[in-house]
């Protein structure tokens, strides 16, 4: 991935009805809209959550050496003792695979080293699928708040989480420093800290099968919005789309899930998990997203 | 059978257990107590915007039913198509402008057909005058950059006598943090005039039944619209604008199917004839009316809204003069005035006056020679209209917009003295209107 | 025509004048009700555009469309 330190400035845009706040994080293109009055103001906005993404990624990104994920993932086995807020994400987590039985798993990223989803038709055998299912189960670590133990060959990745956690903590700490609304976007997942001033809503384009053109319109007034989707990750073999979305219970992609799901909630972590939980279902997603409370829009 | 249904009922309960469970590992998580509810809508890829309406002349005059519909079609980016569509069926009679007499007239039909006999003292009404009318409209609007915005159109219109055509565009400019805008546009169109029986040469003279001698067939004008305006927000609860338009008419501009009565100098009743032996025809003497060829005229418009603690006051003013000698001011006011959160009711004052035509005529004089151009039409004539009603409007359960609509109308005028011959002083010469309006409204969105 | 001279010069001036008046952006919660737009009922603008052209002289005045008909 691109993400290998890209460079850390912010640039601010003016916009007609307000500003536009932009810098790269978590591998992403991410934006703060703010209705603040002056360029100085949205500047000192825009720099305070973009410091809490850089800090987010700097702390729990799996790139980089020496943080709480380099330090568990390298732990041989050993046991790790983990800061009271990489504990509340691995409790999350863990609630998380009990409420998804099992499909949701933080150990599954080890494989991404057999499935490359690059449009091609290359699919890995079942002896190698086999081979790095065993390496992935989150059951067979251990957590115990405050201490987590991992096999040796095992690790774990926060990046089906890290993104909208950030977005959510952007917004918390954007409400407790000033009035203004605003809106946080990192890469499509995105959060507002109330109703703008300027008009009756924040607009938000959802993203159609034709790649970054809008085709949906949503009117955002509070909450949140989470994407999850396959739309420019995938493999084609025989016809089949194999979405880059993987069972971590057998290790393959899972069967006919949908293109995209987009979730409207009252956070991003939420609305990201419902998202997220939708894929994994794959044909029954919008049965699941029925079942759940939270508008939906999903994409097949 | 029970099982299954208590086993799939427990499956569902679970499921929506987890949106729960979901948000209570969520709220511990980011440790920040309950969050804001969230409050997100699909835009409404369709606005849809529908009237039905009567108009009703008293007298037996015209009576319009017609059903209208503008569909507005939102693509992202503020580009949308709208489409519109009306349909007016019309029936009912209007003034031919002959002049009332103390004697029955008949006159010939436009059709050349047959005739029609009134009695005395009564206007001679066209009363042939039953027509559908469907129009359609489509636009659509393309914004460019974050201050430019610009519209293209056609319409289409078609009724029995009768086709329009013409296309328009539109740009719009914002400046000033959006508070002013400027915008211009312009419209062509070419309508087709083709009445029943043929166009009658203007001036020729009313003819017998069957003889369509003086008819010229089918015609056409020509008109191009100018419209410059600007319109200025002046504070937090106050915007007006101000427009000017200029509009050029070229062609047939007549009404085909009205006449002037031929008058005696001295008593101003109308020349008696008779037609043929055998023959049915005009009692009096009528000839068709001629217009101008041409038509240049200058509006200026000008309106404001204003808020006041939930009321909205709209004022607008327009001024129009014109190279047929017609000058006309125009004052409408309504005052939207909200009943608790969902319904309101809005007074409607319009006041509307105008001046007649250089070359309207009450009737001609026999024996004088004939002036470059005569009409008797009593809507380019002297008079003063005035219309009062109110609307009242509410939201239906699913949140859209319904209204009804009651006014009257009444437009009541006067002949020129210097216009005004003989006996013909002591009659009411101007057919004064009385109408009623209702409209019944519908808005949703899709 | 000298009438129109003195109306395009009055409206150029009030342009003029227009750059200081407004509003800032954050106070257009009123302007953005929908009963406060300049033409906030077209269908009802089109009917009552339509009656009057249809019987009296003057027409339009806020803008154009719809087309012509047999009316007048």
């Amino acid at each position: 991935m691109s993400s290998r330190s890209p460079p850390r400035d912010i640039s601010i845009r003016s916009l007609q009805q307000g500003w536009l706040g932009r810098f790269q994080a978590m591998g992403s293109p991410c934006e703060l809209l703010c209705e603040s009055r002056t360029r100085s103001a949205a500047r000192q906005l825009t720099n305070l959550v973009a410091a809490e993404a850089w800090r987010v990624e700097d702390k729990f990104s799996r790139y980089l050496s020496g943080n709480v994920i380099d330090r568990i993932n390298s732990a041989q086995g050993e046991p790790v003792l983990v800061d009271d807020e990489t504990a509340n994400l691995l409790d999350f987590a863990d609630t998380l695979y009990e409420l998804s039985n099992a499909s949701f798993d933080i150990t599954s990223g080890v494989m991404r080293q057999v499935w490359n989803f690059d449009g091609s038709d290359t699919l890995p055998s079942q002896e190698q699928v086999s081979r790095v299912l065993a390496r992935v189960g989150w059951r067979k670590g251990r957590w115990v708040r405050p201490t987590l133990r991992l096999p040796a060959d095992m690790e774990i990745d926060l990046g089906g989480l890290g993104k909208e956690y950030a977005v959510d903590s952007a917004v918390l700490i954007l409400r407790g420093h000033t009035d203004t609304p605003c809106l946080v976007n990192f890469g499509g997942d995105l959060a507002v800290t109330g109703p703008p001033q300027q008009r009756a809503a924040w607009s938000v384009g959802v993203e159609g099968v034709a790649e970054g053109r809008a085709d949906r319109m949503i009117e955002l007034r509070a909450g949140a919005l989470a994407t999850s989707g396959d739309a420019r990750r995938f493999l084609l073999k025989e016809g089949n789309r194999y979405s880059h979305i993987l069972d971590p219970r057998t290790g393959w992609p899972v069967a006919d899930a949908p293109n995209s799901v987009t979730v409207a909630a009252d956070t991003c972590t939420q609305a990201g998990m419902i998202s997220t939980l939708a894929m994994l279902r794959g044909a029954d997603a919008e049965i699941f997203l029925d079942d759940q409370a939270e508008q939906y829009w999903c994409r097949r | 059978m029970a099982v299954v249904a208590i086993e799939m009922a427990r499956t569902r309960k679970n499921e929506q257990f987890i949106s729960v469970a979901l948000a209570t590992a969520t709220c511990t998580l980011l440790g920040s107590g309950l969050p804001t509810p969230v409050d997100a809508q699909e835009e409404p890829s369709w606005n849809i915007n529908t009237a039905a309406f009567y108009y009703g002349e008293d007298g037996g005059r015209v009576q319009d039913f017609s059903i209208k519909a503008i569909a507005e079609r939102m693509f992202v980016d503020d580009r949308v198509l709208t489409l519109g569509l009306a349909i007016d069926a019309l029936t009912g009679a209007t003034p031919s402008g002959a002049i009332r007499l103390d004697v029955p007239q008949t006159l010939t039909q436009p059709s050349g057909n047959a005739t029609k006999t009134v009695p005395a003292g009564e206007y001679p009404l066209d009363d042939t005058f039953r027509d559908i009318r469907v129009a359609l409209t489509v636009n659509w609007q393309q914004p460019f950059g974050d201050t430019n915005l610009f519209n293209v159109g056609a319409s289409l219109s078609k009724e029995y006598d009768y086709l329009h055509v013409g296309l328009n565009a539109k740009v719009a400019r914002n400046f000033n943090k959006r508070n002013t805008t400027l915008s211009a546009g312009i419209a062509i169109a070419r309508d087709q005039i083709d009445p029943e029986g043929g166009i009658p040469t203007p001036f020729s003279s009313m003819l017998d039944v069957g003889d369509l001698s003086n008819r010229l067939g089918t015609d056409s004008k020509d008109i191009l619209d100018v419209v410059v305006g600007v319109s200025q927000v002046v504070s937090r609860n106050l915007v007006v604008q101000a427009n000017y338009s200029y509009s050029y008419s070229d062609g047939y501009l007549n009404d085909p199917y009205r006449i002037l009565s031929i008058g005696d100098s001295v008593s101003g009743d109308t020349i008696p004839r008779t037609p043929p032996p055998g023959v049915e025809g005009p009692s009096h003497e009528y000839i068709f009316e001629s217009r101008p060829v041409e038509r240049t005229k200058h509006s200026f418009y000008t309106q404001a809204k204003y808020y006041m603690n939930g009321k909205v006051l709209d004022a607008s003013y327009r001024y129009m003069t014109d190279d047929w000698n017609i000058d006309s001011h125009t004052v409408n006011l309504r005052y939207r005035w909200p009943l608790g959160a969902s319904k309101f009711l809005e007074p409607h004052l319009r006041l509307y006056s105008q001046n007649e035509a250089e070359f309207y005529r009450l009737s001609l004089v026999d024996g004088a020679a004939l002036p470059a151009h005569a009409s008797t039409d009593y809507r380019l004539g002297n008079f003063d209209a005035i219309t009062l009603g109110a609307k009242y409007g509410w939201k239906t359960r699913s949140d859209n917009d319904m209204s009804i609509r009651v006014e009257w109308y009444q437009q009541s005028g006067s002949v020129p003295a210097n216009l005004i011959i003989g006996n013909q002083a002591g009659r009411n010469n101007y057919p004064d209107l009385n109408a009623l309006i209702v409209q019944f409204s519908y808005r949703f969105s899709r | 025509m000298k009438s129109t001279t003195i109306i395009t010069a009055t409206l150029l001036l009030t342009c003029s004048g227009c750059a200081s008046l407004g509003v800032e952006p954050w106070e257009r919660d009123v302007l953005a009700k929908d009963e406060m737009q300049l033409n906030a009922d077209p269908v009802e603008a089109a009917i009552d555009d339509h009656i009057y052209f249809s019987k009296e002289a003057s027409s339009g005045g806020r803008g154009f469309g719809g087309g012509g008909c047999g009316c007048n």
